[in-house]
């Protein structure tokens, strides 16, 4: 009896050890003088709007396997916004997916993807997101149940999941792919629907962008690695111009949750676009 | 031997041209008119994206093609044919008519605009072409089925 009962606090004060929010420390943070334009074109690469709104106050409602996760308001406004945030508080919240609290977000947050971006650009994001109008309305918390509304257990789930490295290695020398790579897996966070996830939500790599179900709703989000069920028939320029217009090879139009999206890399330079296509062709093709 | 070739070209063209097959249902008919909206915009397509050449005469004729396409296309969504033929058509058509209706205005003005532009280079073809694409997926957005 007693020996169980050590155990089970041994076992709690693990749990609690090794799932300490992390943090940046404020000498983490390079100089940086902050570049608005470059900020802009992080924003559009997100596509923070989609989720956040254009106007950034949230409100769209994700629903999931774990529950409903309310998409809060990001405006400069004080309150209810993230108004006053340190660029540190950002940093963390961006890349290792910690609040100010020091608490875990979910991973509807895609952190996991943000992570893999260069802390620049995240400040430069920032930035660019204090040029928006602050605007006061709480979205009201998450509506998840047990055990996923304990966010510390996040931190286990980080543990197995959260990782800064490159998924997929771009031949040497392949600026473009590189460039594309950056942008797929950090910014764009395009995995983040186009790969199937598992059973606790995190990504599966070894069939990374090959597709998966909708997360919003029915049928299934397409494979866009060069496999004849995905990409196999378009040439980079059939990819870079479906992302700047909207039409795919056969003159079909983009639909879906994907319009979104496409409108917003459409106002990205027209070398990112052929960056992108330059890395999805390079990928591995899967079923 | 040429005159063969002519005759089989003029006739190829006369059976092509003909959009509608007597017969064919209102649903038939409107997903026919969508696949030449698209075989249209292949060429213009290839030209933006610098695949193909620009030619002036290719591409009044696509803008032809989709001025023929939106006079028709708005009288082939009668009460009825809400369903069935696989129609990717969303029910707003029939409870939206207005909405559906000045779409479909948009596609027409922006295809009857680029034939009148009548484009001579391929930065004019842009400045031309580009607001029709606009007004499909303008319109497909809030009136076609997703499907997968």
């Amino acid at each position: 009896m007693r020996w169980s009962l050590i155990g089970l606090v041994a076992a709690v004060l693990l749990f609690w050890w090794v799932t300490e929010p992390p943090s940046l420390n404020t000498a983490a943070l390079p100089v940086h003088e902050p570049d608005l334009a470059n900020g802009e074109r992080v924003f559009h690469t997100g596509s923070c709007a989609s989720c956040h709104g254009e106007d950034l106050a949230g409100g769209l409602q994700i629903h999931s396997d774990f529950g409903t996760f309310v998409v809060p308001n990001i405006s400069p406004d004080a309150e209810s916004g993230i108004g006053g945030w340190s660029e540190l508080a950002f940093v963390n919240a961006m890349m290792l997916g910690v609040s100010p609290d020091g608490s875990h977000y979910y991973p509807a947050f895609p952190y996991p993807s943000y992570t893999r971006m260069q802390v620049q650009d995240v400040l430069d994001l920032h930035a660019y997101q204090d040029t928006f109008q602050p605007l006061a309305s709480d979205q009201g918390p998450h509506q998840i149940g047990f055990p996923w509304n304990v966010r510390r257990g996040i931190g286990l789930w980080k543990i197995r999941y959260l990782d800064q490295g490159r998924v997929v290695v771009t031949s040497p020398g392949n600026t473009k792919a590189e460039r594309g790579r950056y942008l797929v897996e950090g910014a764009g966070h395009c995995s983040e629907c186009h790969t199937p996830r598992d059973r606790f939500g995190g990504l599966q790599k070894n069939l990374w962008l090959s597709g998966a179900p909708n997360p919003d709703g029915e049928g299934t989000i397409p494979n866009i690695t060069p496999h004849k069920d995905g990409l196999a028939s378009w040439s980079e320029a059939d990819i870079a111009y479906y992302l700047e217009s909207g039409f795919m090879p056969d003159f079909d139009t983009v639909g879906g949750s994907m319009v979104e999206v496409q409108e917003n890399l459409a106002r990205l330079p027209d070398a990112d676009r052929k960056a992108i296509a330059a890395y999805l062709k390079s990928l591995p093709a899967r079923p | 031997m040429f005159r063969l070739v002519l005759v089989i070209s003029a006739l190829f063209l006369v059976f092509t041209a003909t959009p509608l097959v007597a017969g064919d249902s209102p649903q038939e008919q409107r997903h026919e008119l969508m696949e030449q909206s698209k075989d249209a915009a292949k060429p213009v397509g290839g030209m933006l994206k610098g695949e193909v050449e620009f030619n002036a005469e290719t591409a009044m004729a696509s803008f032809k093609a989709w001025v023929e396409v939106a006079d028709q296309f708005g009288d082939l969504f009668p009460e009825g044919t809400e369903t069935g033929y696989d129609t990717e058509a969303k029910k707003e058509i029939w409870t939206d008519r207005a909405g559906f209706d000045a779409e479909l205005k948009k596609f027409s003005d922006a295809a009857n605009a680029a034939v009148a532009a009548n484009p001579q280079s391929l930065e004019e073809l842009k400045a031309a072409a580009g607001p029709v694409f606009k007004t499909c997926k303008g319109c497909h957005e809030g009136y076609r089925v997703e499907k997968e």
